[in-house]
């Protein structure tokens, strides 16, 4: 029965995506929204009764693998078209259809006046059912096909507002660098299948520990591949440039893909694949330490930059460095745990800085924003309960979950002790990001737009531009409509952030030291085969920890006041004290640049090479003693239009010498 | 004396006895008034008629023709890829300015020509059938490439594809003397007998560079790099239905006895040449995915695909394995189906807007002709291996069988090459949907650069607005682009369409 549920919950975004987009000309628009809405809601209670008939087997066969036929049996290779559901996957399936309930339920009133209501929401479904499929796969290549239909969903709904042209090449960029991390995957597959002659992840796991031997060569290439693929979907160094562009992407995107779920899926990857980590314990680390200078980096970032979905961005960067840590160093449930929780408090930060951007008329910088506290008090309640979170604040979840991962480094000791001294250092500046949104946005006179909508009641209208470059756009594809929405007057937006809300401040008493653990008991099934599975702190080390996120929590906020509340002198001051420092910082590290010089412009390098020069100068060069005599030849030879016959001729002379030499060599 | 003729297996010949007849009857046709403009239904009739023999010869396992010929498994399966995609282009061709310039008769007499090339190429068990195939496949399809005769770049890519085709054909007969030479023989059994007989042949240098050269005669015709220039020209020049049916058709007869003569005639030398095949895949897929990232024109890029396509197609090859061989021919059916999907869309596309395959003549499709968006879409994300199409199995299936072989480098390639793929192809989707939906404008057409009109050709009925309402334009690529992903969902009938194939090689590789 379990299984029967977990195929419903493929089924429905699927069904939803394909009503809505082939439905297009006959269905209104709200009934649109309201079907993709409908769509996951039912994936939602699915996903429960699954977890419902989960729980109720005995704990060491909390596990179900099925089938649903065999997709193709090709020589021995066979593959299924099979999910695996064990606690990890309904952990997954629960938090992605949750979260996304509630974005999509945000979106129906955020999109409200966008001309592509259709479109988004047929996108929205599919791309949910991309996630799932990831989640649920029960083989490496139904993996692979989540992976890279939700690098396509990803890529479409990026560029939605495609008459945009940061917006379309923001795209082109996420789904390039995703697509070198799917090579990543796929080399990946393919090695594990000539290895273990499986695709299959019972008998993957079950089969790696006979057949490799701790950090033998072949398996830590396997996981440094998966690693690849991990980093470029969850936007780590180096592949981490691509996210703060696809801030150009509609607000509840940013909010559903690029905080919520896609982005950790780098981090399920590594807890689903645990058995050859464990193997291969070199990949591991440096999947830890790559999530400790992500984390490090990026806090750095979104200090200094002043676009408000970048340092949200950013701030998503670096707590997912925290969960490639947890997962690197073995403490899987933190990991998990903080998925969790990052979900509800990131994907509420981002709504509310949806509802902020509409009231600034589409202005996304917060240097403009100002004393949004009286005529937005429902959002600016709503960030308050984002921010509190992201820090760490006592109480709130944030605090449990991050600081779990933070005592478990403490715990490993050794050089681990060193990334529990990072991770404090990236806590504090957590804290420091977070409130300087708060700070900037919220207290203070009001900025000309937070006095039209409190003295009005309704936004202010705004010229339609792109927030990146100024430049006018067409309210028909290139912008949420005419008209904004802002939380307190659309009731989707409201409900979701209310409840996003709630769950951000009491969603980490599930898992109280001591007292509750409730996500690491429901996953212990999962993990009762790891290395780890009996290491964790003590009830008292535990708390110990806490405090100590609470104290540094604190300070950063305390921090945060000082500098953009008590003496707003003193960032400026920083600033020209220590200038290279900022410009590092809001060159982002200079991240792009390496990434162009790295990788886009060698390969642009090669394609201009391969057009120009081969195709064209190579062969124009190596010709033209030839031309003349070829001239006369014929008439119609030299007036070619297309391509050059006598380049090909010399080419493919080449090429059979080459041939023929190759062999020539062999036959001595 | 008594002279005793061979006996003559009617049965095992029906086919190309049924296409010979065909032709016959379209070049009969074409004489009587009254029945000439019902060539089309003839040739189909024919075709037919031929798939109706082929299938009826299905579990045939016969040395026809003296041993010259042999109808099994392989020549069945790949033999039927070729007439259905035949089949296509007569459909395609109808209305074409390129069909009723030429005179519609003969060119459905060339096309049939062609296809009976195919046929028996794909039945080649000897040198003179292998070269004789080989050789009317390709003449009339020189000419065909040139039918549109007020195009100055249709007259261009038959007259290069003539040269180019003709140092090809060069380079494979001298390979084939450099063989007999070495082996004494000319059937492909014998050979595979007389090298092994021969005192140190098997490494010879005279084995080796007919090999060599064979190799690379056959590498022109399945364009395969470095050989590979004359395709995106060819492709793009030539009229579309006749690129449509070079594309497929071609390939499938050129990989069929590609099959046949190295895993037959040279299997025992398999190691001599797997490196040399493998490296030749390789550099396919890089040419092929690189220089289609580049491209404007549809065709074009369409042809660069085709380059990357054969690579892996290929490496089904160098495995020297039953496996390889089923992958191969699995391949082969599917980019049949992607690749009469695509050029279908773009069939019509140039009909509505006057001879335009620019890639922006796509913009906006999707919203305002959905029926044809969506079997272009289809075919781009079949062609890019993206699950649930028949692409995806397809290459599964040949990284499989390389992988099992111990290609393990060669099967990354393929992955690699498929990720380079996505951008082009997804470009082309995104074209179709993402794109504002403003009306491209017609070409324009130069008049005066046109070319004298050639005595006999007719006017250019050059734009047919209504084209995406014509069912056998329609019809062609909808039931294709199902059937890519048909095969996509439930692979099996066509795992076991490729296993027939690769089971008649059962005797001579593992």
């Amino acid at each position: 029965m379990t299984a029967t549920w977990a195929w419903l919950v493929l089924l429905f975004p699927l069904l939803g995506s394909m009503t809505i987009g082939l439905t297009f000309r006959v269905l209104p628009e709200r009934t649109a929204g309201l079907v993709g809405i409908a769509a996951i809601v039912a994936a939602f209670v699915c996903g429960i009764l699954a977890l419902i008939g989960l729980q109720g087997e005995p704990h060491e066969s909390r596990h179900v693998a099925s089938s649903l036929w065999e997709y193709a049996s090709v020589g021995g290779f066979t593959i299924d078209l099979g999910i695996y559901v064990d606690p990890l996957s309904i952990f997954m399936v629960l938090v992605v259809t949750g979260v996304s309930s509630l974005i999509h339920i945000y979106s129906y009133s955020y999109m409200k006046s966008d001309q592509g209501y259709h479109r988004f929401f047929s996108y929205l479904n599919f791309f949910v059912f991309s996630m799932l499929v990831l989640v649920l796969a029960g083989n490496f290549i139904m993996l692979i096909v989540g992976w890279a239909l939700v690098g396509f969903a990803s890529y479409a709904l990026i560029s939605y507002w495609y008459r945009r042209n940061t917006a379309t090449k923001a795209g082109m960029k996420a789904f390039v660098i995703n697509v070198v991390g799917d090579i990543g995957l796929y080399i990946a597959a393919i090695l594990i299948f000539k290895n273990l002659g499986s695709v299959d992840y019972t008998a993957v796991f079950e089969k790696a520990p006979e057949v490799f031997s701790v950090n033998e060569w072949e398996i830590v290439a396997i996981c440094l591949c998966l690693l690849v693929g991990a980093f470029a979907k969850s936007a780590q160094m180096p592949f981490h440039t691509w996210l703060a562009d696809a801030m150009e992407g509609p607000t509840p995107v940013s909010s559903l893909i690029h905080a919520a779920t896609m982005v950790t899926a780098g981090v399920y990857l590594i807890a689903r694949c645990f058995p050859l980590f464990e193997l291969a314990p070199t990949a591991a680390d440096i999947a830890a330490w790559v999530g400790l200078a992500t984390l490090l980096i990026a806090g750095t970032i979104a200090i200094a930059v002043t676009d408000l979905k970048r340092i949200i961005a950013y701030s998503t960067m670096s707590q997912i460095g925290y969960m490639f840590v947890a997962v690197g160093i073995g403490g899987y449930s933190a990991g998990m745990f903080h998925l969790m929780t990052h979900a509800f408090f990131k994907a509420l930060l981002f709504m509310a800085a949806g509802s902020i951007i509409s009231a600034m008329a589409n202005m996304q910088d917060i240097d403009k924003m100002k004393g949004f506290r009286k005529a937005m008090p429902f959002t600016a309640a709503m960030l308050i309960i984002g921010a509190l979170a992201l820090s760490g604040f006592p109480g709130t979840s944030g605090w449990f979950s991050k600081d779990e991962i933070i005592d478990f480094a403490h715990f490993r000791g050794g050089m681990y002790d060193w990334m529990w001294i990072g991770m404090l250092i990236g806590a504090f500046m957590t804290a420091i990001y977070s409130f300087r949104i708060i700070f900037r946005i919220l207290p203070g006179p009001a900025c000309k737009e937070a006095e039209y909508l409190e003295q009005h009641g309704h936004v202010i209208h705004g010229e339609p531009k792109n927030p990146a470059t100024g430049q006018l756009e067409d309210t028909e594809v290139g912008y949420p409509g005419e008209e904004h929405h802002i939380a307190e007057q659309a009731g989707g937006m409201k409900f979701a952030m209310g409840v996003l809300g709630v769950l951000a401040l009491i969603g980490g008493l599930v898992q109280i030291p001591g007292v509750s653990e409730v996500i690491t008991h429901f996953l212990e099934p999962t993990f009762e085969d790891s290395i780890y599975a009996g290491m964790h702190p003590s009830v008292s080390q535990a708390w110990t920890g806490l405090a100590e996120g609470a104290l540094i929590s604190i300070a950063g906020i305390a921090t945060a006041w000082l500098l953009y509340i008590k003496r707003p002198d003193l960032p400026a001051r920083f600033r020209s004290r220590f200038s290279a420092v900022y410009t590092l910082c809001v060159n982002k590290w200079y991240g792009d640049q390496v990434i162009d010089f790295l990788i886009v412009n060698p390969v642009k390098a090669f394609g201009r090479f391969c057009n120009g020069v081969f195709e064209r100068g190579v062969i124009n060069g190596a010709t033209a003693g030839v031309a003349g005599i070829t001239r006369s030849a014929g008439a119609a030879v030299r007036d070619m239009q297309s391509g050059l016959l006598r380049g090909y001729a010399v080419l493919m002379l080449f090429g059979i010498l080459a041939i023929v030499v190759y062999f020539l060599i062999r036959s001595i | 004396m008594i002279f005793d003729a061979p006996t003559i297996d009617y049965a095992g010949l029906s086919p190309i006895i049924a296409l010979t007849a065909g032709l016959v009857a379209i070049v009969l046709a074409a004489v009587i008034d009254p029945i000439k403009r019902f060539g089309p239904v003839l040739a189909l009739l024919a075709y037919a008629v031929t798939a109706g023999c082929l299938i009826w010869q299905w579990n045939a396992d016969v040395d026809l023709v003296a041993g010259a010929l042999r109808l099994d498994g392989l020549a069945v399966t790949l033999s039927l890829l070729a007439v259905v995609s035949a089949a296509v282009a007569v459909l395609l061709a109808i209305g074409d300015p390129s069909e009723t310039q030429a005179g519609r008769s003969d060119w459905l007499a060339l096309l049939t020509g062609s296809l009976l090339g195919m046929v028996i190429l794909a039945q080649a068990t000897s040198m003179l059938t292998f070269f004789v195939g080989l050789e009317l496949l390709s003449i009339p399809l020189y000419a065909l490439c040139g039918t549109n005769l007020r195009r100055r770049e249709s007259l261009e890519s038959g007259l290069k594809y003539l040269i180019v085709g003709s140092v090809g054909s060069a380079t494979l007969l001298y390979g084939l003397a450099m063989i007999y030479g070495a082996s004494g023989a000319t059937g492909f059994q014998a050979i595979a007998d007389g090298l092994q007989a021969g005192d140190g042949m098997l490494s010879d240098s005279l084995t080796l560079v007919g090999v060599g050269l064979v190799a690379v005669g056959l590498a022109f015709k399945v364009s395969i790099a470095p050989f590979h220039q004359w395709t995106p020209d060819v492709y793009q020049g030539a009229p579309t239905p006749v690129t449509a049916f070079m594309a497929v058709a071609t390939k499938a007869a050129a990989f069929a006895v590609f099959i046949r003569f190295f895993e037959v005639a040279l299997g025992p030398i398999a190691d001599q040449w797997d490196v040399l095949l493998a490296a030749l895949a390789a550099l396919s897929i890089v040419v092929g995915n690189v220089g289609a990232l580049a491209q404007s024109s549809l065709k074009r890029m369409l042809g660069y695909s085709g380059i990357a396509q054969a690579g892996y197609m290929l490496a089904g090859i160098v495995t020297a394995t039953q496996a390889g061989v089923d992958a191969l021919v699995f391949y082969l059916a599917g980019y049949v189906a992607m690749n009469v999907a695509a050029f279908a869309v773009v069939v019509i596309r140039e009909r509505q807007t006057g001879f335009s395959d620019d890639i922006s003549s796509l913009r906006g499709l999707g919203r305002s002709k959905p029926l044809v968006a969506w079997p272009l879409t289809i075919a781009m994300l079949a062609l890019a291996g993206l699950p649930p199409t028949v692409g995806f199995i397809g290459k599964l299936y040949l990284i499989e069988a390389l992988v099992d072989d111990d290609w393990t480098w060669l099967a990354v390639m393929i992955a690699i090459g498929t990720m380079i793929s996505l951008a082009y192809y997804l470009r082309v989707a995104a074209t179709v949907w993402m794109s504002p939906a403003d009306e491209p404008e017609a070409a324009a057409i130069d008049t005066a650069a046109l070319p004298p009109q050639i005595a006999g050709a007719q006017v250019d009925p050059f734009d047919d607005p209504h084209a995406d309402r014509r069912w056998y334009l329609l019809a062609p690529a909808i039931i294709a682009a199902a059937a890519a992903v048909f095969f996509g969902v439930i692979p099996q009938p066509l795992v076991e369409f490729a296993n027939h194939a690769g089971n008649a090689l059962s005797i001579w590789i593992s």
